[in-house]
């Protein structure tokens, strides 16, 4: 019996959804239930990411968006009292909307520009944060955050981690049918040829601004996530550190592909933790950019081409060694 | 209420703090020139040179001015390294490949950094700290007019190289037309080795100044010094030279004014609100010509 594509993508998609689904359980320990929370978050965050770059916009501060959803949800559930359930879509609003206005500066740039500018706002929006806007948000000492689900129900955690599955599968059937409809079209046209694209009747500017508006909203709303789940926010969020996290996801798992940032967060989380027991500390992370680049050079599309690269390795290494032609006295 | 004494030790004081961002930025518009990449890496390697200094300072004990050749020297061999290594597989591929490639070169250079010297803060003392010089109603640290004078040399130096020496005017052909250079018999791929190399070692010479001047330095200082010189060479334009140190000397000295007017904490904002708004209004820089 020989599986179709379509086939190993169904049951594949089954199969980790079960897993997901049954993983509290399977794995009984709170650690590891909060490790599963956050991967969630980050495979949001890395999805956000990869929606930009799809439309040809790499974003190096993006923590920026991450940020600027968590301290306006946060913000917004502490004056209201309204549940973070609801202000984390109401906070991330915010973050979509400062998106959009990044993304009008950023209309008419290209790749390093792009890229310098976007590292540019995270550092500028940490900046106001700790500066003029210090009243609202406790400066560098940060503030406590209302709880996504709170503590004094029993069983909070796993409440929380059915809900943060939820919203992300929620995420990722959006970008799913963002990709495939005519919005996704229309952004791959602008990346891989921006005059074509003109041509054929596409606006770049209008699709560019539409695709930092969406990647903002997305990154909001994992940044609300985040910071509902861990209860304290500070200004650390906007960090270099958390702009490049998403980045490396990407690359690693598959750049453009749905599947990409899951399979990324999933394996770069495991092997993170998996270095951590093994008493790593800086040696962590010398160990990704070796990897990173390892990626970058020999499996340009990440990991989701790795089958058809070995595949195509393989065939290379069965094939015979073209025969000595004999040479004529 | 600022009197001219303050506004001249404010300029003098973004003259000091440009020098390091000028060899910073040189050295990146060098390897765009030649190359066409950018290397946001750039930044580790000067943190890489000021810690070289600072070792070599503790061990031999040598005047820290003249560590500087060890600092510059190591960083060629390194640069020539990440250049063999790295980016040449990947030239040609998009333009993203590069600002991926050094997310992971950032991750290597700081965290190696991290696990040989540690990761705290720390500093050393010139011989001539707290010597100070008279010039008109302000006191400048001799420190100061030191720095100065060795990005001079250095510059002239650079200069001199690009102008007047076989080796130099291959590298400039390369970087006007690399096709051309190819045709006529250059070895493109030297030059793109050896510009890499230098562009290091103007990393390290910044690095060395940096820990002279007594700043305190740690493994993950490199990246806003970085973004800042990237930030400068496109104020400057994309390859011109002269665009760079009018870049460096403009920032230091905003960065310094602004640190003294609104606050510490906006000394590296300020930089990137210079530009973003020179990219909105200018988007090939103050100086650049159309940039490919």
């Amino acid at each position: 019996m020989k599986f179709e594509r379509a086939d190993i993508i169904r049951y594949g998609t089954i199969a980790v959804l079960a897993i997901a689904a049954v993983a509290p359980f399977l794995l009984d320990s709170l650690y590891i239930l909060n490790l599963l929370c956050l991967m969630l978050i980050f495979i949001i965050f890395a999805s956000a990411w990869n929606l930009l770059a799809y439309s040809g916009q790499g974003s190096l501060g993006h923590a920026a968006f991450l940020g600027i959803g968590a301290y306006a949800s946060t913000l917004i559930a502490t004056k209201s009292g309204i549940t973070p359930y609801i202000t984390i879509f109401l906070g991330a609003a915010v973050a979509a909307f400062i998106g959009i206005l990044i993304g009008l500066t950023c209309v008419r740039l290209k790749e390093w520009f792009l890229a310098m500018v976007t590292f540019g706002f995270a550092i500028i929006v940490q900046t106001i944060a700790v500066s003029l806007l210090t009243p609202l948000t406790g400066g560098w000492d940060g503030i406590a955050s209302p709880r996504l689900v709170s503590p004094d129900i029993p069983g909070y955690q796993l409440i929380e981690y059915y809900s943060i599955l939820l919203i992300t599968i929620a995420s990722i059937v959006f970008i799913w049918y963002i990709l495939r409809s005519r919005i996704g079209l229309a952004f791959a046209a602008i990346r891989e040829n921006e005059i074509e694209a003109r041509a054929a009747g596409v606006d770049p500017v209008r699709y560019r601004l539409l695709a930092f508006g969406l990647s903002a909203y997305l990154a909001g709303v994992a940044g609300a996530l985040e910071i509902a789940h861990i209860g304290y926010i500070t200004p650390e969020i906007f960090g270099v550190d958390l702009s490049f996290w998403p980045v490396t996801y990407v690359i690693l798992g598959g750049l453009c592909t749905l599947a990409g940032p899951i399979i990324g967060t999933v394996v770069l989380t495991i092997i993170w933790e998996g270095l951590k027991m093994a008493g790593l500390t800086f040696g962590r992370y010398v160990i990704v950019g070796v990897l990173l680049i390892l990626v970058i050079i020999f499996l340009p599309k990440g990991l989701v081409d790795l089958p058809n690269q070995v595949h195509k390795w393989w065939k290379q290494y069965k094939k015979p060694k073209p025969e000595q032609v004999p040479v004529l006295e | 209420m600022y009197d001219t004494g303050t506004l001249l030790q404010i300029i003098f004081w973004g003259l000091y703090a440009g020098c390091i961002y000028i060899l910073l930025a040189t050295g990146l518009n060098l390897i765009f020139g030649v190359m066409k990449i950018v290397n946001f890496a750039h930044g580790e390697f000067l943190m890489i040179g000021a810690y070289i200094t600072a070792t070599v300072f503790f061990l031999t004990g040598f005047n820290p001015y003249a560590i500087i050749l060890v600092s510059m020297l190591a960083l060629v061999g390194i640069g020539a390294v990440v250049e063999r290594l790295c980016f040449r597989p990947i030239l040609g591929t998009s333009k993203l490949n590069e600002i991926f490639l050094s997310i992971g070169l950032i991750y290597i250079f700081t965290n190696s950094a991290a696990m040989i010297w540690g990761d705290e803060w720390q500093s050393i003392k010139s011989p001539y700290a707290g010597i100070s010089v008279p010039i008109g109603s302000l006191n400048v640290p001799l420190d100061y007019i030191i720095i100065i004078i060795t990005t001079s040399v250095i510059l002239c130096g650079l200069y001199v190289f690009l102008r007047k020496t076989k080796t130099g005017r291959e590298m400039r052909a390369t970087s006007q037309n690399r096709k051309g250079a190819m045709l006529v018999g250059i070895n493109v791929e030297r030059m793109d080795i050896l510009s890499f190399g230098i562009g290091c070692a103007l990393a390290a010479a910044a690095g060395t100044l940096w820990v002279v001047s007594g700043q305190v330095f740690n493994p993950y200082m490199g990246s806003i010094p970085a973004v800042k010189a990237f930030a400068i060479i496109i104020l400057g334009g994309l390859g011109s030279i002269p665009g760079a140190i009018i870049g460096g000397l403009i920032y230091g000295i905003a960065e310094n004014g602004a640190a003294y007017f609104l606050g510490g904490v906006w000394k590296d904002a300020i930089s990137f609100i210079i530009l973003i708004v020179v990219l909105v209004l200018r988007p090939t820089g103050l100086f650049g010509e159309e940039s490919e």
